[in-house]
This record gives C-alpha cells, sequence and structure tokens, in this order.
C-alpha cells in the first residue's frame, strides 16, 4: 500500500513582512514546505512504518514546484520518494483545480489507501482541497483529525475542534486532513537531509497526466486584512517606574483595570 | 566568488535555523546569566546529527561537508555563541583530529561516541606561558615502559568542565622545535587529571572554560594520536579548520545582533516616526549589512576551498582575522542602534557585544592570523 502525503512549496509565511495597513509583503519570503504540511509528512511516517506502507510525497504547482530543492526539503522531512506535477498552467492553481490534479496523480500512482493534507496551505488558507480531492476519488474526507493510527480493524482517528472531540474508525481508503497540532514535526537532521538526495524523485506535467482543467470557480481576488490587535505602542523602558505607570495610565484609559485599583 | 549554496545545504541551513529557533534562542540568556554550559541541548544537537558532521557515517557521523557545518555553526551562533562553540571545538577541533591522524582503534572507540553527544571533546593546547607561541609548551609526557607519564597544565580549555575525552599537546622531547610535540587522547577518568574551576568571563559566560592538571598521569602508547612528534602539525591542522569555524561563529553573532538591529529600528519611534527612517539609522544598518555579506563571503570560501581539498589555512586565517572584528563591530553598531535598551539584559545585543570580542582572541588571535596571511602572501 501506499500513503501519500498532498504538500506545497509555498512562501514561507515566517518570513512574510505585515505592514501597518495589515497587509502582508510575500516578496521577499522563500518559499519552503509548508509548516502544516510538515505535519502531515511527520503522521505519515508513523502510520508508514506501523504498517510497512511506502510514503509517496505528492507535490502540484507551478515551475517552482519542480525545484530539486523542493522535493528535496519534503523528503528531508521522511517520505520515501517524491512525485511533482509541475505546470505553468498550475502556478496560479486553486483548491479546485489542485484537488482535480492530486487526485489524478493518486489515480496515477496505484495502490494509494490514504492521501494525508496539512490543515491548510500557507498561502491561501482555505483548507477546500481535501474534501474536493475526496470528492474527485470518491473517498471519505476527515479533516481537523488531530491523532491517527492503525489498529486491527482499520483506522482509529480522533478529531477535536471547537465543538468537542470524537473519536471515529474507518476502513481505508480515505483523505484526511492533519490538524496543525496534531504532532510537532521533528527537524530534518543532517542524515535526512544527505538521505533526501539519494531518494526518488518522479516529475510529471499535466500532459502525461492526460489532464484538462476544470476552470477554476474559486479565484481568490482579494482579502480583507484582519483588524489591527495590536497598537504598535512602544513605552520606553528605561525607567521602570515611569514605564509602569504610563502603562497603568494606557490600560485605565481603556477600561482594562479594576475599578478602584488602577 | 559568487557562492550557491547546494540544495542540501539550504535544507541544513533551514534546519538549524528552526533547530535554533526552538531548541536553543530560548536558553541562551539564561546560559550567560548562569554561566552553565548548554548540557540539555547536547543530546538533541546529537539526534539532528550536528555533532557528528564532521564525522563519516562508517563511525556514525552524517558526515556532510565542512561548509554545512559552518552553516550550523553560523544559525546556531546566530541565537546562542556559547552552543556554537562549545559545538565547533567538540566537532572541529577534536573528532577531526581523531578522523584525520587516529589510527583505526582510536577512531573506532572515540568517533561514534562523539557523534552521539555520549562523549563531548576537548582540545587541550593553551598553557599560561604557551598561547599564541603553541610551540612554547611546557607539559610534558616522558616515555616510560608502559607508555606515557603526563605532567603540567593547561588553561583556557573549551569544554572542559563537562568533556569525556580530551586532545593534549604535549612535549615528549626537550629539543626545541614543533617535532617536539606530540598529542594524546586522554579520557577524563584518567587518574592524575584534575579539572579547575570555570574561568568567570566577560562573554560567552556558558561555555565551560577550564583548567587541567596533569599529575603522573599515566598513558598507555595507544593513547598517543598520530605519530610521535607530530603534535604541533596535528594542533595547527585542527586549529585552520577551526579558524573557519570561528570565523562563522563570528558571522552568526554579527547576523543575530543585526537582526535585532534592524527589527527593533523599525517599531522604535523617535521624532514621530520609526527610527529606521533616520539617515543616521540607515546608515549604520548598510554598514553593517555590508560587512556580514563580505564575511560570509570569505567563510564560506575558506570552507569550500577546505571541501574540494585545496589549501585552506590561509583563506581561514583572512576569514577570521576579518569576520572576529566584524563581529565586533557589527554587534557594537546594534547596541547604538538599540541605544539604552540595548545597553540592558531585556535585550539579547549586549550579551552579543560580549560574545563577539572572543571570536578576535581565540583559536589564533588577529595577530596570529595576521602572521599567518603575511607568510602566505611573502612566501
Amino acid at each position: 500500500m501506499r500513503i501519500v502525503v498532498a504538500h506545497k512549496w509555498a512562501a514561507d509565511p515566517q518570513e512574510a513582512v505585515v505592514g501597518a495597513d495589515g497587509a502582508v509583503d510575500w516578496s521577499r519570503a522563500r518559499p519552503a514546505v509548508s509548516e502544516y504540511d510538515a505535519v502531515a509528512i511527520a503522521v505519515g511516517r508513523q502510520l508508514a512504518d506501523a504498517s510497512g506502507a511506502e510514503l509517496v510525497g505528492l507535490s502540484v504547482g507551478g515551475p517552482t514546484a519542480a525545484a530539486p530543492l523542493a522535493a528535496k526539503a519534503a523528503l528531508a522531512r521522511g517520505l520515501d520518494s517524491a512525485l511533482i506535477v509541475a505546470d505553468p498552467a498550475l502556478a496560479e492553481a486553486d483548491s479546485a483545480v489542485t484537488a482535480q490534479v492530486l487526485a489524478a496523480a493518486v489515480t496515477e500512482l496505484g495502490q494509494v489507501g490514504l492521501v494525508l493534507t496539512g490543515d491548510c496551505s500557507v498561502d491561501r488558507g482555505a483548507r477546500l482541497t481535501p474534501a474536493v480531492l475526496a470528492g474527485w476519488l470518491d473517498w471519505v474526507c476527515l479533516a481537523e483529525v488531530s491523532a491517527v493510527r492503525w489498529d486491527p480493524t482499520g483506522l482509529s482517528l480522533e478529531r477535536e475542534s471547537d465543538g468537542g472531540w470524537q473519536s471515529l474508525t474507518l476502513s481505508p481508503p480515505a483523505v484526511l486532513a492533519l490538524a496543525a497540532g496534531a504532532v510537532y514535526p521533528p527537524v530534518p537532521g543532517m542524515k535526512d537531509v544527505l538521505a533526501a538526495a539519494r531518494k526518488p524523485i518522479r516529475q510529471l506535467d499535466l500532459g502525461q497526466l492526460g489532464l484538462e482543467l476544470i476552470r477554476a470557480p474559486l479565484l481568490l481576488a482579494a482579502a480583507p486584512a484582519p483588524a489591527p490587535d495590536r497598537r504598535g505602542v512602544v513605552i520606553d523602558a528605561m525607567d521602570p517606574a515611569l514605564a509602569a505607570a504610563e502603562l497603568v495610565a494606557r490600560l485605565s484609559h481603556d477600561g482594562l483595570t479594576w475599578e478602584g485599583r488602577p | 566568488m559568487p557562492f550557491h549554496l547546494t540544495d542540501e545545504q539550504e535544507i541544513v541551513r533551514a534546519s538549524l535555523r528552526q533547530f535554533a529557533e526552538t531548541e536553543v534562542k530560548p536558553l541562551a540568556a539564561q546560559l550567560d546569566r548562569e554561566h552553565r554550559p548548554p548540557l540539555e541541548t547536547i543530546p538533541k544537537l546529537a539526534d539532528l546529527g550536528v555533532l557528528g558532521m564532521t564525522i563519516p557515517p562508517p563511525y556514525g557521523g552524517s558526515g556532510t561537508d565542512y561548509l554545512s557545518f559552518v552553516l550550523a555553526l553560523e544559525e546556531l551562533a546566530r541565537v546562542c555563541a556559547t552552543t556554537a562553540v562549545m559545538v565547533e571545538v567538540h566537532a572541529s577541533l577534536v573528532a577531526t583530529s581523531i578522523l584525520r591522524f587516529g589510527d583505526q582503534a582510536q577512531k573506532t572507540h572515540y568517533l561514534p561516541e562523539l557523534a552521539a553527544g555520549r562523549l563531548i571533546g576537548a582540545f587541550a593546547l593553551t598553557e599560561p606561558g604557551a598561547g599564541s607561541d603553541a610551540a612554547a609548551l611546557t607539559t610534558r609526557a616522558e616515555a616510560d615502559p608502559d607508555g606515557f607519564v603526563l605532567n603540567g597544565q593547561k588553561i583556557f580549555i573549551t569544554n572542559g568542565g563537562f568533556a569525556g575525552v580530551f586532545v593534549v599537546l604535549a612535549r615528549t622531547s626537550p629539543a626545541v622545535g614543533p617535532k617536539s610535540i606530540s598529542a594524546f587522547l586522554v579520557d577524563r577518568d584518567r587518574p592524575g587529571l584534575s579539572v579547575g574551576e570555570p574561568e568567570r568571563k566577560m562573554g560567552i559566560r556558558g561555555s565551560s572554560t577550564v583548567s587541567l592538571l596533569f599529575d603522573d598521569l599515566k598513558l598507555p602508547r595507544s593513547a598517543l594520536l598520530g605519530q610521535l612528534g607530530q603534535g604541533f602539525a596535528i594542533a595547527m591542522s585542527g586549529l585552520d579548520g577551526g579558524r573557519t569555524g570561528i570565523a562563522a561563529q563570528a558571522l552568526g553573532i554579527a547576523q543575530g545582533a543585526y537582526e535585532e538591529a534592524v527589527a527593533y529600528a523599525k517599531q522604535r519611534v523617535q521624532f514621530g516616526q520609526p527610527i529606521a527612517r533616520l539617515q543616521a539609522i540607515q546608515w549604520l544598518v548598510a554598514d553593517m549589512a555590508t560587512e556580514i555579506e563580505a564575511g560570509r563571503c570569505l567563510v564560506y570560501q575558506a570552507a569550500d576551498r577546505q571541501d574540494r581539498g585545496l589549501p585552506f589555512s590561509d583563506a581561514a586565517a583572512k576569514a577570521k582575522l576579518f569576520c572576529g572584528p566584524m563581529a565586533t563591530r557589527v554587534t557594537h553598531s546594534a547596541l547604538q542602534i538599540l541605544g539604552g535598551n540595548g545597553y540592558t539584559e531585556a535585550y539579547p545585543v549586549e550579551r552579543m557585544c560580549r560574545d563577539a570580542r572572543i571570536t578576535e582572541i581565540y583559536e589564533g588571535t588577529n595577530e596570529i592570523q595576521r602572521l599567518v596571511i603575511a607568510r602566505s602572501a611573502l612566501r
């Protein structure tokens, strides 16, 4: 059996700059394996080790997805092999298109029992790809999976959300979107980095998949910036007493101190 | 000479950045404040493969190239110079000395332990009367029927407080000259070895810096590293690579201070605007960025020469000569940008200022680097 982890080579949010107006400047952010997808790879590694399955990384995107660095960075996190579908037509692919291509690649791979994804993509964050992918494959999809392990009847899952906690069992095949906190993904070790260079990487384009893309119905033109939750006020701390007094005065002004106890 | 890191080197850097941010940075101020070595980080560094980067896989190491190792040191030093120097001495000075000059039994015995972090290495060269003049050392290893008897004193031994094995340089002949010196592998539990109290230092306070006293310490012949009389060559070989490592440490310290200064300049408002908009600050930042980039080129070039099997003593000395003072300048500029806040322990820049200074001194002072470079230039 194969376990596939869908991962994205996307701009690293750690290097994005948030302006005073809330706009995010991605221009200087270098790409990296999405931190959400690193969780999925780590969980996939555990499941593959427990079952003897092959762990295959699957990434879909424009030409940048074909960079050897992109595949090696994912392989260093524990994948056994990588399949890259890179095509200029996929450079701005949205969730629907990405899911369609992922489904075609999963079918092309064959013998896939499980597809794991991260909680969402770091750049778009739509949380749609797993469900649409499952739809294309006609498989079960579960999101916000916080724990997963093999048991004698199939997979045993846990899901946590604001609404509560669930314990489920299901039989593969399935698409599972891992919650961001499902595991703490380990930092790739030096041996993993060197081993990644020796792992197989296969690359396909849309023509080789024989795929005609659906029209993208989910184009995201703009997202409103969230309301600022910080005022950017910096209190000079050279004199601790004055700094404390100023802090208390500001909190009092905003009604954030108890009455009579400024 | 443009530098393009390989994919593997890019991933090493990214991994070390993540590790340093999550595992090393949170401890840095505390280690400094408590003058305490980062012992809890050693198993994590071993698991990550950092302690074995200079050790080939057959001996349990990860066996990366030296440039990758330098990137690791740079990333560690960016957040904690103490952790960086602990790794540098262990993996560069000690492990590479054993790898290059050890016999098969020594390699099989020590290298897997060093790679796994079960044994930390220290390099014992400096003495009260033999600092820059390393050949003037007076510690003696006198031959006896069972091997050698070691007597003497070493000072400023990094990692010495917890190291399990010491590479010790000692005189094996009363004759003057480098061929009168030999190197020995001394296990910590050998009777006759006394370890002094840690030095209270200006910077890299978490680094364990101790004196060693050898009092009729008996060594078997198997403790000899390399050939009799090869000790000075072993020391100089170790120091060449070590200088690139210390240059990388200086580079990382400078980079860390630079990032702190830039972040501060963008949010610190004076005269109604972030101070980053003031030309006085912009010029400081521009000079810092330029100096760091120049230093990076020298460090990477020295490491690359080592990887390609080219002579690198001169390149390593140039990298260290430039990066040590550069780190001092950049950290002081960073402190200037942070103003009064930079002078406090609330920000890491004052620690970085103190940490930077040693990079102009250990593993060869600026003056010794000039000596090495001049000898090469005037040859």
